[in-house]
């Protein structure tokens, strides 16, 4: 199978499983011989995007900058994990038509559950008004209308997850599917098929 | 020898006897009519009506219960399902179920299961004990485990199931065989019964499931010239079931049935109507074909909505799911709505021909849902719904006469169980079963 580039894009708010849900597919990637890159929003900030704030403008162009890298990387052939909060649909929806097989890893958790579990310490923060413009507590975060794949990581399992954003990437034709040994052959096939006929299934 | 060195281990042990497509009621009937005594001393009052996942299909039924899960984590949708960003029908095997099974589980805690004729599980791969796969297994080779196995079934003349294009012709060669095969799986059960140690065994009869879609008229029908036929095989597979359950309880001391579990994989009922959804799919303007005998849907036209799949699936036709697809993840809701409302009115002769219409999140859980067919019909008993690739009428009829249902399997253990559960129920219940825990 002929290996295409794509990019898959972790969007959610701060906290809700974006990157280490990135770094497991990631390495399920690897592991089927795909060429991998993950840009971490948290990372970018250190280098590519260095110097931008947390204005709506800026923010903006962080995103537009890991959707370009992406975009470049994806048309050779790289696998493009992009993990960001990109709380704004417009650019989002930007990204992905730059890019074109793009898919959209909706990366959802309530605020509540969230704010209980506060990895980084910034809920706590936000919430005493210690951080300002916060996505989710004070800016706001557009829910994308449409992903490839919605994981909710309150109600389901990383593996769950993780499970499930790897079958849209089968499904979609992205990556090999993990089963090719034990199918049957194609003159199994055709024997199957005729017994599906013969019992009125097909 | 062995008859006579009884093993009363103190280990709890399991004993699964399947019965592919038998329904609650029919069961119920025979037993009551005398046909299944054994039946009626072994289950009594204590028979359960069972409902099993939907499609009522064995291959979606059988993975349910093998997993103790629902399509949406196991995979398992239909005996088809469409290849990967292509109209190309594929066949599921047992590699594409995406959960592990019971035998699986049970092999985790050290646990051995033997497991004779178990649909769905083709090609056999290794399982912590003995594996011969049911239906759809065609290569004896590659339908059992361990694989030095198949050299001694072939001794034994074992055969995976009937020629069924020639039981659906001649109602003597399906009499005929369907005994010899019941006869051929004891002849196996015995044999593996005796071979190794096992925690779990389980064996499923499939005969049924190919009695009852060519001969239901005659079942059901005493005047039939094949009624004492249908009812003679319903006698002998009564029979087994009593020499089963009495050499479980022989060897365990479990008279109770505690460590028993009876089953079918969905219920029967006969057809009054075949429903061709492709058919209706055309009519409704939401499917067309670029020829007038179309051979698979990639003979659809790109501006196609939708297509149907054995037997009650409809996939619409994504973008993101087809090359040609001309449906947005968007226009989903507001489509699935139309076709489920349009379809819920439809009547035959006054009557409805189906009583539900489902979105793939309303019936199923897990990371596979995201595979899962856009709309699962539920039809009404009588209304036989018919994936084949056809235009022209939406009703007809076929030499088929018995169709499956939803919502009459049957169930029985001789331990408690809860009030309401279904098919995927049931692998936990053994589990707990073997682990010396009631439900």
């Amino acid at each position: 199978m002929e290996m295409k580039g794509f990019t898959i894009w972790f969007t959610g708010l701060s906290g809700s499983g974006k990157t280490t849900l990135a770094r497991v597919v990631e390495e399920i990637l690897r592991e089927r011989g795909m060429q991998v890159e993950v840009l971490d929003g948290d990372v970018v900030r250190t280098n590519l995007s260095k110097g931008l704030g947390f204005s709506k403008e800026d923010r903006d162009t962080n995103i537009k900058r890991i959707g370009f890298v992406c975009h470049l990387l994806s048309r050779n052939g790289v696998v493009a994990i992009a993990s960001a909060i990109s709380p704004y649909r417009d650019v989002r929806d930007s990204n992905r038509r730059m890019i074109g097989r793009f898919v959209e890893v909706y990366v959802k958790c309530p605020l509540d559950v969230l704010v209980k579990r506060d990895v980084k310490g910034m809920y706590a923060k936000a919430l005493a008004g210690e951080i300002k413009g916060f996505t989710g507590v004070d800016d706001p975060y557009e829910e994308p209308l449409n992903p490839e794949v919605l994981v909710e990581t309150d109600k389901e399992s990383e593996e769950a997850c993780v499970q499930k954003i790897i079958r849209t990437l089968e499904l979609m034709g992205y990556i090999p599917g993990a089963d090719a040994s034990g199918e049957t052959s194609e003159e199994e096939e055709e024997k199957i098929r005729q017994r599906l006929r013969d019992l009125g299934y097909i | 020898m062995a008859a006579f060195w009884k093993r009363r281990s103190s280990d709890p042990k399991v004993c699964v006897f399947g019965v592919d497509g038998m329904p609650h009621a029919l069961l119920r009937r025979l037993m009551d009519q005398g046909v299944m005594p054994r039946a009626r001393a072994i289950f009594g009052g204590g028979l359960r009506r069972m409902r099993v996942t939907l499609p009522e299909v064995s291959s979606v039924s059988w993975s349910s219960f093998m997993t103790g899960s629902n399509p949406g984590t196991h995979g398992i949708y239909g005996f088809t399902d469409f290849d990967k960003g292509s109209y190309r029908i594929r066949f599921p095997s047992f590699a594409s179920l995406r959960a592990p099974t019971i035998w699986d589980r049970l092999g985790r805690r050290g646990k051995r299961s033997i497991v004779l004729n178990q649909p769905s599980t083709y090609p056999a791969r290794e399982i912590p004990g003995t594996l011969v796969s049911g239906f759809v297994a065609v290569d004896l080779k590659k339908a059992v485990w361990p694989p030095d196995l198949a050299r001694k079934l072939e001794e034994m003349n074992y055969q995976i199931d009937l020629d069924t294009q020639k039981a659906g012709k001649h109602s003597d060669y399906l009499f005929r065989e369907l005994q010899s095969t019941l006869r051929g799986r004891e002849k196996v059960l015995g044999y593996l019964w005796e071979r190794e140690k096992w925690d779990l065994f389980e064996i499923v009869v499939t005969g049924t499931d190919r009695l009852q879609h060519f001969q239901f008229d005659a079942i059901e029908d005493p005047s039939h010239p094949n009624h004492v036929h249908c009812l003679d095989y319903y006698e002998k597979v009564d029979a087994l079931l009593g020499r089963v359950f009495d050499r479980f309880a022989a060897e365990t001391g479990d008279d109770s049935g505690s460590g028993f579990f009876a089953l079918s994989d969905h219920g029967f009922t006969r057809i009054r109507q075949e429903f061709y959804v492709n058919a209706w799919l055309v009519e409704e303007g939401l499917l067309s074909f670029r020829t007038g005998e179309p051979k698979s849907f990639e003979d659809a036209e790109p501006s196609s909505k939708a297509f149907g799949l054995d037997p009650t699936r409809i996939y619409l036709h994504r973008k993101d799911r087809f090359p040609n697809g001309c449906v947005e993840m968007n226009e989903v809701p507001e489509l699935c709505a139309r076709i489920a409302e349009k379809i819920l009115l439809l009547r035959f002769t006054g009557e409805p021909v189906f009583r539900g219409a489902f979105r793939a999140e309303e019936i199923y859980s897990g990371p596979e849902t995201v595979s899962a067919p856009d709309l699962v019909l539920l039809a009404n008993d009588g209304f036989d719904v018919k994936g084949w690739m056809r235009t022209g009428p939406v009703f007809g009829r076929s030499h088929f006469t018995g169709m499956h249902n939803w919502d009459d399997a049957f169930f029985w253990n001789g331990g408690p169980m809860p009030e309401n559960f279904d098919i995927t129920a049931i692998a936990s219940a053994i589990e707990s079963r073997l682990a010396g825990k009631e439900e």
